[in-house]
């Protein structure tokens, strides 16, 4: 069953190595082993996301990961939850654009009680899914969403962006959190049928990670998932193809009772997995990463007319990423004064590029945050998966940062030339109202859908969190 | 209706042999300059984690000045006698590091983390931030109106403002804690250099400071590296500050924050309780598990996993601060949201689990996972060494010993059933319970007020 790769650690990647399987039934394994802490991590992607859903339907693909939680044939009830948390470990599942996760931390003598879970709910799970379980878990999600994007202060950001970037019709028009017409919409037999169509072994990949004996890990793997029938006939996902350029300045001026005015826009960048889309994440980490990029420095230090300003990168592999913009005011500073030194800074920066410093800055941060992401068993198994699923090669996890590393200043400000520019962006404003005319407001566009991470949002601009939704 | 399935099932496996694990006891020691010194030395963690504690506790600030810590330790990365502010920030960042400082009522904290080749450089940072900060006027005008500015976001937060309004409605108004920690548009609004620097002046020394480094930290000399860095700081001696008691009025009553419109209430329900000292802790942890620790406890089983109100409901147990002599005090409370029309019978379902719980008391089965999870965790919750090292600084400024946490998961898993729900009972009271819900007054007031769990009153903002 290995496929070749043997166990030996390629340049650059930190000394850490992994091997790759596959069962008759065309679940993919990669196993990574790290005996330094007694605990394994348990990882399992399904290549589906909310990019997979029809229309009117938004918002199925994360329900349907909270009823993975409701038991199936041998776990009864909250049995996911009670067994790993009663075993020392912890767990979660979280839903995105392209791919839904669900994975288990455990003490290193638990791992296969986990392997065990998530062979039973992925080969049984509608022996025991149910309406009530529906209906119960309908009303969650819907708390979910009021409490982490109706609720809160621009709260609606994330959903109305994503809508301007990518157009009506588009796989990644809505969020996955999904609006609240649909999941008062959807069905058990929505949820059955997405189960039948995209909860397949030769639909996942599962990553098992930390101190494990990888011979006996894949004798389990092989005893508890390899009788689960493969499935064919998933649907490809629409085309999330898009031409480089949006050619036009998307606009939506948002009157809501905020704190402060804002200015957000996310601009259409190169796909994930492409060296283009690695230059445009060091692009965004000069502009505006951390407390010394230029944004920082111009609005926030100089001008003084922003409370905090910053760029984040969504990666995305089936659609253009997103280059994520934010900026609150400070006092009673107008947009257009932030608006007009924004472009400044970027056509600058189109212009010159970055200085061996910013580069040499940029370069540093981005591998301290790999050295974050790799440096547990749980975040490695995440990343192993990611790039198996996306990019058919788990070991492109454990080199990416070099990759990073490799990136030219010349490719750093070519990317920012040809995409960081006023017609290739969606623009949000946002304009306080008083809570007198804006009550009203507030309460209508909480029925219609929003998306975003506010809480800490004058922290800076954080996309990463900001599209997944999890059952915890 | 069921499904026909056709895997192979096999029954639950077993658990192997438990490897084993403990908490990783740090080796204490003191530079030349008074500073205490605890390392740890965490193989394969190759992003070392920083902590510094300063005794400058939020009580030591100046009548009217509430929020000058904080100034003071944002200010700490605004630049030093070697590099302007814009400059400090790209010197570490070009390590790859991350600075973050903040006040609260034990004192000041600085949380460095940087890959450990880039520790020499980022460690020098630290301690010029430490031992020579500018203070620059223009710098501290900056944060001063940075931190105006952020004030708004906060009290539009549903979670932030509860917070604030629990801590007016528990303690008196002449304490500290009664205030927020960061300070009001008022008194931050009169904090300038002078104020900052008196600040430091007076309460920040390294004789009764600590700093706290855990990582892989083969091949770097640490004693060298801290003489040469952290050694250079000066500073008179210091005794260490008398910590006030910690006094609150846990009578039961309601307060509503009204927020017209609102689609959800934030509840946060709490009182003042037991610290780390109290023998009651381990009993504590275990019965607040039990209640409410996460998504099957006893509150979440209800309120979300069988009514729906909400997304989660969490009871939690977190140190205000503590003294040496074991007057200090934790805040034990409950939190969460709940949609704005089910607001009543979700609070009427949580006090019946309260009341469930004094009654009935928990089972040796819930008690039984609770010690499961609670200690099995702790090699997955302390794998990077920033959480090993946010513990160990946390114990330090929290007066208890280098062994603390290791020994806590001893007395965890000598707890039974019958203390534990004796401490949950006696740490969540039906009647000594100050609630707080951030919602929409003109729909949620009447249902609250005819459950009967405390005056209710209504305020804006």
């Amino acid at each position: 069953m290995p496929m070749g790769h043997t166990a030996t650690a390629e340049a650059g990647s930190g000394g850490l190595t992994a091997t790759e399987h596959r069962l008759d039934n065309g679940l993919r394994v990669v196993l990574s082993e790290d005996h330094l802490t007694p605990v394994a991590a348990v990882c399992l992607w399904y290549d589906v996301g909310s990019r997979h859903e029809a229309k009117g339907r938004t918002g199925l693909a994360h329900l349907f990961e909270h009823l993975m939680f409701q038991g199936s044939k041998q776990v009864d009830g909250n049995g996911h939850f009670e067994l790993v948390q009663g075993a020392g470990g912890s767990l979660n599942g979280t839903t995105s654009f392209e791919r839904t996760n669900y994975f288990e931390t455990m003490p290193a003598h638990q791992l296969e009680l986990a392997l065990w879970l998530e062979a039973d709910r992925m080969g049984s799970l509608l022996a025991a899914l149910d309406d009530k379980s529906m209906e119960n878990q309908r009303d969650v999600v819907k708390n979910e969403r009021r409490q982490r994007y109706d609720n809160v202060p621009y709260g609606t950001a994330f959903e109305k962006l994503t809508a301007l970037a990518y157009p009506e019709g588009h796989p990644y028009h809505h969020t996955p959190i999904g609006s609240m017409a649909d999941l008062d919409a959807a069905t058990l037999e929505d949820a059955r049928n997405f189960f039948r169509t995209y909860y397949a072994p030769n639909n996942a990949v599962l990553s098992v990670v930390g101190d494990i004996d990888p011979e006996q890990t894949l004798a389990w793997i092989n005893k508890y998932f390899g009788s689960i029938p493969a499935h064919d006939g998933k649907p490809e996902p629409r085309d999330g193809a898009l031409p480089d350029i949006i050619g036009e300045q998307l606009r939506e001026v948002v009157e809501e009772e905020v704190p402060a005015r804002a200015l957000m826009a996310a601009y259409r960048l190169p796909e994930d997995g492409t060296r283009a889309c690695d230059a445009a994440d060091l692009a965004l980490t000069v502009l505006g990463g951390g407390e010394s990029s230029r944004l920082y420095n111009r609005l926030v230090r100089r001008d003084r007319t922003a409370v905090a300003a910053g760029f984040g990168l969504l990666r995305l592999a089936g659609a253009p990423s997103l280059g994520w913009l934010d900026v609150k005011t400070s006092g009673d500073v107008e947009v257009p004064v932030i608006e007009a030194a924004v472009d400044e800074e970027l056509a600058r920066f189109a212009e010159e590029g970055p200085t061996p410093e910013e580069m040499e800055r940029a370069q540093a941060q981005l591998e301290r945050e790999w050295l974050d992401r790799l440096g547990t068993v749980a975040g490695r198994a995440d990343e192993l998966c990611r790039f198996a699923v996306l990019f058919g090669d788990p070991q492109l996890a454990l080199t990416a940062v070099q990759r990073v590393l490799e990136i030219t200043p010349e490719e750093v400000r070519e990317v920012a030339k040809a995409r960081l520019r006023p017609d290739n962006r969606a623009v949000l404003v946002y304009e306080p109202v008083t809570a007198d005319t804006g009550s009203p407001q507030a309460a209508e566009a909480a029925e219609a859908a929003e998306a975003a991470e506010a809480a800490e949002a004058a922290e800076a601009a954080e996309t990463t969190e900001e599209n997944e939704e999890s059952a915890k | 209706m069921t499904e026909l399935v056709s895997m192979e099932f096999h029954p639950q496996p077993q658990p192997g042999e438990a490897r084993p694990w403990a908490f990783p006891a740090p080796e204490r020691g003191s530079l030349d300059n008074g500073l205490t010194v605890l390392r740890c030395h965490r193989p394969g963690q190759q992003v070392v984690a920083v902590e510094i504690h300063l005794d400058a506790p939020l009580d030591a600030e100046p009548t009217g000045l509430d929020g000058v810590a904080t100034i003071m330790a944002r200010a700490f990365s605004e630049g030093t006698d070697k590099h302007s502010a814009e400059e400090f920030a790209a010197e570490l960042e070009r390590c790859g590091a991350t600075l973050d400082s903040h006040a609260d009522h034990p004192g000041v904290r600085l949380s460095l983390e940087v890959p450990v080749s880039r520790l020499p450089k980022a460690l020098g940072l630290l301690a010029d931030a430490l031992r020579a900060p500018a203070f620059v006027d223009s710098e501290i005008e900056r944060l001063v109106r940075n931190r105006l500015d952020e004030i708004p976001h906060e009290m539009a937060n549903p979670g932030r403002r509860a917070a604030k309004e629990l801590s007016k409605e528990l303690f008196p108004a002449t304490s500290r804690m009664s205030r927020p920690r960061q300070g009001t548009e008022e008194t931050v609004a009169g904090i300038d250099s002078a104020a900052v620097r008196a600040f430091y002046e007076k309460h920040v020394r390294p004789a009764t400071a600590t700093v706290v480094v855990v990582g892989d930290l083969t091949g770097t000399d640490l004693d060298a590296l801290l003489a040469d860095t952290l050694g250079a700081w000066t500073g008179s001696s210091g005794e260490p500050r008398p910590v006030p008691p910690v006094v609150a009025d846990d009578t039961g009553r309601v307060v509503i924050v009204d927020r017209p419109g609102a689609v959800q209430t934030q509840l946060l329900i709490g009182r003042v309780g037991a610290d780390r000292h109290d023998r009651v802790w381990p009993a504590q942890v275990l019965g607040t598990y039990c209640l409410g620790g996460t998504l099957t406890s006893r509150l979440d089983k209800v309120l979300r996993e069988e009514k729906g109100y909400t997304y989660g409901v969490r009871a939690f147990g977190q140190v205000l601060r503590s003294a040496p002599d074991g007057t200090g005090a934790a805040m034990l409370a409950i939190s969460g949201s709940v949609d704005t029309p089910n607001t009543g019978p979700a609070l009427a379902d949580l006090w019946n689990e309260l009341r469930k719980l004094a009654a009935g008391g928990l089972t040796d089965a819930e008690r039984d996972i609770a010690v499961q999870n609670l200690v099995g965790v702790a090699p997955l919750k302390f794998e990077t060494a920033a959480a090993v090292a946010g513990t160990l600084a946390d114990q330090v400024e929290q007066h208890l010993p280098d062994d603390y946490q290791a020994t806590l998961y001893r007395q965890l898993a000598a707890t039974g059933t019958v203390e534990a729900t004796a401490a949950a009972v006696s740490a969540f009271p039906v009647d000594r319970l100050v609630t707080i819900l951030v919602g929409d007054a003109a729909q949620i007031a009447e249902p609250v007020k005819a459950l009967g769990i405390g005056e209710v009153t209504v305020v804006t903002g």
